[in-house]
C-alpha cells in the first residue's frame, strides 16, 4: 500500500512515543527512519531489523566514556542508534564548532545506518562529516557515508568485508570538521568487490523526489504492525472520556 | 535550519513600526477573540480566484431527483488543472453525526490534481465515502465530508420548488445547507504531502489553501444541488435562488477539540500567522493616514459590524454575552467617533484598548485592516514557512537559563501548585484517535497525555537546569541534555521559539478551567470563518464563505468586500 511521508512520520512518532521515547527523541527517531525510506535506502527494512533494539528503555543510558579536546568516546550499551545518535552528534557538533575537528567513536550501537540523516543535518550547520561502520554476521559488510559542508545529500558506499574475522560490528566511527572537506568512499568497484554499491547525492535526491511525487510503498503487514505498536499512546475509550471530546 | 522572525527591517520599514507586545497578543483569551480579516485564508483564496478568473465548471453532474449521485468539477487555474469529485448518498438520519467517530455522511469529496478518468473516479468511489477507513494516493490533495443541515436544506428546497425564495430570517439563523465535519490534507490517508502540494501546485502553496478551496467548492455544490432537487421535484414552478440571497449561504463547519493540538504542535507557523496579522495592524496604525474617505468607510464598517453581530444567532449564553458586549462596544465607539476628532488610528486603538472588550477590540482591528488593502494584502505571501525546531547544542547552559527566563517568563509565573492548575490532561482516545480532555482526578490515562502543557514543561526544565548549573556552571546545552534527556524536546522548542517574534501561546493548558474554545476560534479566525456558535467549551459551529462570491460571479466585477456579511434586504435581492 502507498503512504505519504507525513503519514509515515506521524505514525512513527506514535510508535516511538509508545515505546517510551521522551519528547524530542521520538520525533528524531521518526525523522531518521523516514529519511532513509524516502531516499531509497530501505528505511522500513532497517526499522524492522531495529525493532528488537528500539524499545530499549531497560538498557543503561547512553554514556560519555571519555572526552578530549578533539575526541569523544561513547558507549550506547546495546541501544539503537535511533535514540542515541542524535544526542551523540549534537555533543560532537558543539565540540567541532569549538575545535574545528572532532573524532567520535561510538561503541555497542545498533542500527548505525540511521547516521545518514544526521550527516545531512551537520552539513546544514556548516559541518562536513564522514561515518564508517561495519555490520552483520557472515557476511559482514562495511559502510562509508560522507557529506560536504552545505550539501543536501551525502555520498554512501557499502561492500562486503574482505576479512570478516577482524570485524567490529557494533562500532561507529565519525569524523566531523568545519575545516576539512571530509569526502570519502570505499575503495574498489562493483566489479572488484562483492556487494559493492555506491549511492551518489544525485541518486538520493531523485529517490526523494520520487517518494514525494508518488508516495511510498509499505507492506500491509508492517503497516499493521506499526499501527499496533502506535496504539500504546492511546487511552481506552469510556463514556466519561467521550464527554471530554465535546460530546452531545 | 532555524525559522527566524519574518518581521525583518524590509517589512517593518526603515523606521521600525511599533508592534503590539507578545504578552498582549499571545494571551489565549485575546487569541480567542479574533475575527475574520482580509488576511484570513478564505479571503486570500477568493481574491486569487477572482483576480485570476479561474474557470470552474461541472464536467459531470449526475444527480438523481433526490440529489444523490456523482459530480465532478473541472478547475482550470492560470497554470494548473484540478478536479473536485463529490459523492452524494442517502444517509440514515440516525447515522448523521458531526463527530470524528461518525462512519457515514451525506456528502464525501476529494480535490485531486489533474483530470480524473472513469477508472480513477471508481477508485475514488471505493475509498472517498469511507473517509478515514479508506486509502487514497498522492494525486488527492484534500479529502472531506459534510452533513446536511436537514431543516434548512428541506425548507430551502421546498420553497424553491414552490417558486418562492427561502425566508431570509431562517438563513440568518443557520446560514448554510451543509456542515463539513472534517477536511483532511497534508498527506493524511496516503494523500499528497504538503511539501508536494506547495512545491508542485503554487495555487495552493499557502497554508490550508487547498482545504479552503474544498469548502468553497462544497458551498457552491450545495446550492447547485438544492436548485437541482427543486427543479426535479417541480419543473413547472421551481425557481433558482436570487443571487444576493444565494451569496448569503455559506458552508457550515463544526470544529471540535481535534483542531486544538495543531496550534501547540505548530508553534512556528502560528507565530508567523500572528506576526503577519500584527504587522498589518501596525502598518495601518503607523502609516495609514486618516482621511475623510477612510473615516466614512470606517463608519460604514462599524455599522455593518453592529448589524452582523445582531444577526449572529447562538444558543450559547457565553457567546451571547460576548456578542452583547461587542454591540455595546460598537455603540460606544460610534459615540466616541462622533465626539472626538480623529488624528491617527493609533489614537483610536489606544482608546479601544482602554474602553472595549477583547472581542470588540479585535473586531475593530479587523475593520482597520479593511481600510488599507494596499498596506495589508501583500502580507498574504508570507504566511508559509518551513517548520523546523532545531536544537542549539553549543549554547551555554547559563545562556539557556537566561533565554527561558526572558521568553518564558509567562510560564515561570504560573503556580502549578494552585488548586486545579494541573488538573487537565490532553490525550488521544483509542476511538479513532480522537483528541480529548481528561480530568486527572476522575480519569485514568494521564501517563499517556500529549505534551501540550508547554508552560508546565518549560517550568520543569528551568528547575532542572538551575540545579544542573549549580554543579556545572560552564557546561553547554548538549551536556545538560546528556544528563537530562527527557528535557530534549522542550529545550529544542524553547531555543527555536525564542527566535520568533511572538513565540508561544501564553496559557496554562493544563488548568481545570482551560477553554480550548479559544484555540479553536483563533485558528478558525485565520481560516476566515464567521458566526461563531460554541456548543460547549470543546466544540464550535461556524460558517465559512458566507457572503463570498459564487462560481457564477467569477469573471464579473469584484469588490473584495464580503467581510461581515449581512442578510440581504428585499430591495437588494
Amino acid at each position: 500500500m502507498l503512504i505519504s511521508s507525513n503519514e509515515l512520520t506521524s505514525l512513527l512518532k506514535r510508535v516511538f512515543e509508545g515505546m517510551g521515547y521522551p519528547v524530542g527523541y521520538y520525533e528524531d527517531a521518526a525523522g531518521l527512519v523516514k529519511w532513509l525510506q524516502v531516499h531509497g535506502e530501505q528505511g522500513f527494512g532497517e526499522l524492522q531489523r531495529a525493532l528488537p533494539y528500539v524499545a530499549d528503555s531497560q538498557r543503561p543510558a547512553l554514556e560519555l566514556l571519555a572526552e578530549e579536546s578533539q575526541a569523544l568516546l561513547f558507549d550506547c550499551h546495546g541501544r539503537s542508534g535511533l535514540n542515541c545518535l542524535p544526542s551523540i552528534v549534537e555533543l560532537a557538533q558543539t565540540k567541532v564548532l569549538e575545535q574545528g575537528c572532532v573524532n567520535v567513536k561510538v561503541r555497542n550501537c545498533h542500527n548505525r545506518k540511521f547516521i545518514l540523516k544526521l550527516l545531512v543535518d551537520c552539513a546544514r550547520q556548516g559541518i562536513s562529516g564522514l561515518a564508517y561502520w561495519q555490520n552483520g554476521k557472515q557476511p559482514v559488510s562495511e559502510h562509508v557515508a560522507s557529506i560536504a559542508v552545505g550539501a543536501r545529500y551525502p555520498s554512501y558506499s557499502e561492500a562486503l568485508l574482505v576479512d570478516p574475522a577482524t570485524a567490529d560490528t557494533q562500532t561507529l566511527t565519525l569524523l566531523l570538521s568545519t575545516r576539512i572537506d571530509l569526502q570519502g568512499q570505499l575503495h574498489g568497484s562493483a566489479g572488484q568487490r562483492s556487494g559493492y554499491r555506491q549511492v551518489s547525492p544525485e541518486q538520493f535526491a531523485r529517490a526523494g523526489e520520487g517518494a514525494l511525487e508518488g508516495g511510498m510503498d509499505i507492506s500491509i503487514e508492517l503497516w499493521q504492525q506499526l499501527n499496533q505498536l502506535a496504539e500504546a499512546v492511546l487511552v481506552e475509550n469510556s463514556e466519561q472520556s467521550r464527554s471530554g471530546a465535546g460530546g452531545r | 535550519m532555524s525559522t527566524p522572525s519574518c518581521i525583518d527591517p524590509g517589512k517593518r520599514g526603515a523606521q521600525a513600526i511599533r508592534l503590539r507586545p507578545a504578552h498582549v497578543v499571545m494571551d489565549l483569551e485575546r487569541l480567542g477573540s479574533l475575527h475574520q480579516s482580509r488576511l484570513s485564508f478564505m479571503r486570500c483564496l477568493v481574491r486569487k480566484i477572482m483576480r485570476e478568473g479561474w474557470q470552474i465548471e461541472a464536467r459531470r453532474f449526475e444527480l438523481d431527483a433526490e440529489g444523490y449521485g456523482t459530480v465532478i468539477y473541472r478547475i482550470q487555474t492560470t497554470g494548473d488543472l484540478f478536479s473536485f469529485v463529490l459523492f452524494s448518498q442517502y444517509l440514515d438520519p440516525d447515522k448523521r453525526n458531526d463527530r470524528v467517530i461518525a462512519s457515514e455522511w451525506d456528502l464525501t469529496m476529494a480535490l485531486c490534481e489533474g483530470e480524473v478518468d472513469d477508472a480513477y473516479v471508481e477508485y475514488l468511489r471505493q475509498n472517498v465515502p469511507l473517509q478515514e477507513a479508506g486509502r487514497l494516493d498522492s494525486r488527492v490533495m484534500v479529502l472531506s465530508r459534510a452533513n446536511r443541515s436537514v431543516r434548512n436544506f428541506d425548507s430551502v428546497v421546498a420553497a424553491l420548488s414552490a417558486g418562492q425564495q427561502p425566508e431570509v430570517e431562517q438563513i440568518a439563523r443557520v446560514g448554510y445547507l451543509y456542515r463539513t465535519t472534517a477536511v483532511y490534507g497534508s498527506g493524511k490517508l496516503g494523500m499528497a504531502d504538503w511539501e508536494k502540494v506547495s512545491s508542485k501546485h503554487p495555487d495552493f502553496a499557502r497554508p490550508f489553501a487547498a482545504e479552503m478551496f474544498n469548502c468553497f467548492m462544497l458551498r457552491n455544490f450545495s446550492l447547485q444541488q438544492a436548485e437541482h432537487i427543486a427543479r426535479q421535484r417541480a419543473p413547472e414552478t421551481a425557481v433558482a435562488l436570487q443571487p444576493q440571497l444565494k451569496r448569503y449561504f455559506g458552508i457550515g463547519n463544526s470544529t471540535g477539540l481535534g483542531m486544538a493540538p495543531y496550534l501547540i504542535n505548530h508553534p512556528q507557523l502560528i507565530s508567523r500567522w500572528i506576526e503577519m496579522r500584527e504587522l498589518a495592524l501596525a502598518r495601518v496604525r503607523g502609516l495609514g493616514q486618516v482621511t475623510v474617505e477612510r473615516l466614512a468607510r470606517l463608519q460604514v464598517l462599524v455599522e455593518r459590524g453592529t448589524l452582523h453581530i445582531q444577526q449572529t444567532v447562538t444558543e450559547d449564553d457565553w457567546q451571547t454575552g460576548n456578542n452583547r458586549v461587542v454591540l455595546e462596544d460598537f455603540a460606544a465607539l460610534q459615540d466616541w467617533l462622533a465626539s472626538h476628532p480623529l488624528h491617527s488610528w493609533e489614537q483610536l486603538t489606544n482608546w479601544a484598548e482602554q474602553q472595549l472588550s477583547l472581542q470588540g477590540q479585535e473586531l475593530l482591528n479587523c475593520i482597520l485592516l479593511e481600510l488599507y488593502p494596499e498596506l495589508v494584502d501583500s502580507l498574504e505571501d508570507s504566511f508559509s514557512l518551513v517548520e523546523s525546531l532545531e536544537l542549539q547544542p553549543q549554547m551555554p547552559a547559563a545562556e539557556l537559563q537566561a533565554l527561558i527566563e526572558r521568553h518564558y517568563a509567562w510560564a515561570l509565573a504560573i503556580d502549578f501548585t494552585a488548586d486545579g492548575a494541573s488538573e487537565t490532561f490532553w490525550y488521544r482516545s483509542e476511538e479513532k484517535q480522537e483528541p480529548r480532555l481528561g480530568n486527572c482526578n476522575l480519569e485514568s490515562g494521564r501517563d499517556k497525555q500529549m505534551p501540550l502543557g508547554i508552560g508546565y514543561l518549560a517550568q520543569q526544565c528551568h528547575r532542572q537546569l538551575g540545579a544542573y548549573l549549580a554543579e556545572h556552571p560552564a557546561q553547554c546545552t548538549a551536556s545538560f541534555l546528556l544528563r537530562h534527556p527527557e528535557q530534549r524536546g522542550i529545550v529544542r522548542r524553547m531555543q527555536s521559539m525564542a527566535k520568533t517574534h511572538y513565540g508561544e501561546i501564553q496559557a496554562n493548558l493544563l488548568d481545570r478551567e482551560v477553554l480550548p474554545m479559544h484555540l479553536l476560534r483563533c485558528k478558525l479566525a485565520f481560516f476566515g470563518v464567521s458566526k461563531f456558535d460554541p456548543r460547549s467549551r470543546l466544540w464550535v459551529r461556524n460558517t465559512m464563505f458566507q457572503g463570498a462570491p459564487l462560481l457564477e460571479d467569477i469573471g464579473q466585477p469584484f469588490e473584495d468586500d464580503w467581510f461581515l456579511p449581512l442578510a440581504p434586504t428585499a430591495e437588494k435581492r
